[in-house]
């Protein structure tokens, strides 16, 4: 295994039992194979159920694999040093509600074994920087789902670590939050730490990713730079147009159109875009914008995967925002 | 092991501390009034006979609250983290599932302790105030009792590693109540004429005799209890609740956290 990664992953297997009478086995991951480069944001995503929470709850020992390693910095998951370098913030994460974030922090300072005054100064290092300064000594049970958000995070920084590990980090943010989140996870970018974040949220990875890892029912499809994954240039042109009152006419160079209450959208392919203009106009309709389309990240699942908003049957759907 | 050591006190004081603020020492108030009420109530009796009953009292009171406190916030200081998913980021920090559950234990432990000395203090109190003597002999039943509390939180512990809190609290008082009752359990066949005498036996060596911690009675009527009995009785819990909390140190490692 390459040592001098962040994280590697071979053969990693799980599977649940389900059933009391008679039981039987549901797989949940099949035979991961991933890296994680040092200094990059990897995104891992997936449709709801895909196996993505599964994988971060094996690479932090809160499941056990049924088959497979991993390693962290070239230490294998039962050497513990490699939890001094690591940072984790589980899906929806539940602190201790009676505690304030400051205590909390403390706390988790204690198990890091930090001396009382780095423990001080690293606490009001952290809530400044997920901007809970303010909220420092009120109990987390009077916080937003937001608020526990950030001071999840807070916690999964108080080690310094040097690869993070985000279970859905933007998940019951407001806008500002994810905002703040974004910014956040940029910024230890630049820092040089290695992000690896699992969403269901394609925007998310679409803005943040330099790598995207797509696992499908338990099984990683594709691993890859956004810029090969994608093609970055304009696939389609996309045509609003006001119609006829007696329709508007199926025209040459038109790949599909839908209507949008009084407006039809058009697709057209980017060399027949005049003669759609021209025909629009000689049927008595009004164009009203043109606009070319990229693929994102959204159309490369939905058409490259055959997907058709959603994964398996036992997958749930993916979100774009 | 220093290391090792911090991080399991780190998690007992916050438990320690998760007990304090959900107000489970709030308990000491009834116990206060109780208390204040007996030594009033008493009053008309005979010396002798008063100070016998504020000595039965205290020391029930002393039990009764302490059980409850042991199993109900035993049973969940595990379950709770587990359902919450409370647990999940801290055992991915340097800390091990065995600091983790060993550091509850110790946390319950300390407000129990708390628990029971408050209340001899209270019970001390209530005899000085009403003209009885400080009576020595009374913590000859008092540490009996914390020993067995330590089992019970023990029990509890075990049993919500294995099952969900509300199964773990009935299944934690059924052991309670039938270690209370062990005679019953020895010679269950009186009662229960078709039970096999090889089930009766192995309930009676399995299910500990909470009997054996309960000194109140010798100790009101005056009765001293020798150190070596005591030794014995330390013996016997420590025993109990090594084996007890290392099956369930033994189902909490082993168990996914899905």
């Amino acid at each position: 295994m390459e040592d001098h990664l962040p994280l590697v992953t071979r053969g990693l297997c799980k599977s649940y039992r389900v059933g009391h009478i008679r039981q039987s086995r549901r797989p949940a991951l099949h035979d991961l194979d991933l890296e994680v480069r040092e200094g990059e944001i990897l995104g891992y995503v997936g449709p709801n159920g895909s196996g993505k929470t599964t994988t971060l709850k094996l690479l932090t020992g809160l499941l056990a694999p049924d088959r497979g390693e991993a390693r962290f910095f070239g230490l294998p998951l039962a050497d513990r040093a490699w939890r001094h370098r690591v940072g984790y913030l589980p899906e929806h994460p539940y602190l201790y509600d009676y505690l304030t974030p400051a205590e909390y922090l403390d706390y988790v300072g204690r198990l890091f074994g930090l001396a009382a005054g780095r423990r001080r100064d690293r606490t009001r290092e952290l809530l400044a920087l997920v901007g809970l300064e303010k909220a420092a000594d009120v109990a987390m049970r009077r916080f937003s789902k937001g608020m526990v958000q950030r001071a999840g995070l807070a916690q999964a920084l108080v080690n310094d670590p040097d690869l993070l590990l985000l279970d859905e980090p933007m998940s019951g943010l407001d806008p500002l939050g994810r905002r703040l989140v974004r910014k956040l996870i940029l910024d230890l970018r630049r820092e040089g730490k290695t992000v690896l974040f699992s969403t269901h949220i394609l925007s998310d990875a679409e803005t943040l990713c330099d790598r995207v890892a797509v696992l499908r029912a338990g099984r990683l499809v594709r691993v890859g730079a956004l810029g090969e994954m994608l093609r970055l240039d304009v696939t389609h042109m996309e045509v609003l147009a006001v119609g006829p009152e007696a329709g508007l006419p199926l025209l040459e160079g038109e790949v599909g159109r839908e209507a949008v209450g009084d407006r039809i959208r058009l697709e057209v392919e980017e060399e027949a875009l005049g003669r759609v203009i021209t025909g629009i106009e000689s049927a008595g309709g009004r164009v009203l914008a043109v606009q070319p389309v990229r693929q994102s990240l959204e159309d490369y699942f939905y058409r490259e995967m055959g997907g058709d908003r959603g994964g398996t049957a036992e997958e749930g759907p993916w979100e774009t925002a | 092991m220093g290391d090792s050591l911090s991080r399991l006190a780190a998690v007992a004081a916050n438990t320690f501390r998760e007990t304090v603020r959900e107000r489970v020492l709030y308990n000491l108030v009834f116990f206060a009034i109780i208390m204040t009420l007996a030594g009033l109530l008493l009053g008309p009796l005979s010396i002798r006979q008063d100070e016998k009953v504020l000595k039965d009292i205290g020391l029930a009171a002393m039990d009764l609250f302490g059980t409850l406190i042991a199993i109900f916030i035993g049973v969940g200081l595990v379950s709770k983290e587990i359902e919450r998913r409370s647990l999940y980021p801290l055992l991915v920090k340097p800390l091990s599932r065995g600091e983790f559950f060993l550091g509850k234990f110790t946390g319950l432990a300390f407000t129990l302790l708390v628990n029971v000395a408050v209340m001899t203090v209270g019970l001390y109190a209530t005899l000085l105030a009403t003209g009885r003597s400080a009576d020595p002999l009374l913590l000859a039943a008092v540490y009996p009792i914390l020993l067995g509390l330590l089992l019970v939180v023990a029990l509890a512990m075990l049993f919500s590693t294995l099952t969900s809190s509300t199964l773990a609290a009935v299944f934690t008082v059924g052991v309670v109540i039938a270690g209370r009752f062990s005679d019953v359990v020895r010679n269950m066949q009186e009662v229960m004429p078709g039970t096999p005498r090889w089930l009766s036996g192995i309930l009676y060596a399995v299910i500990p005799n909470f009997r054996n911690f309960d000194f109140k009675d010798r100790v009101t009527y005056g009765d001293p209890v020798p150190p070596e009995v005591l030794a014995w009785v330390t013996v016997y819990a420590a025993a109990y609740i090594a084996v007890v909390l290392g099956l369930g140190l033994a189902s909490f490692r082993s168990r996914d956290f899905q």
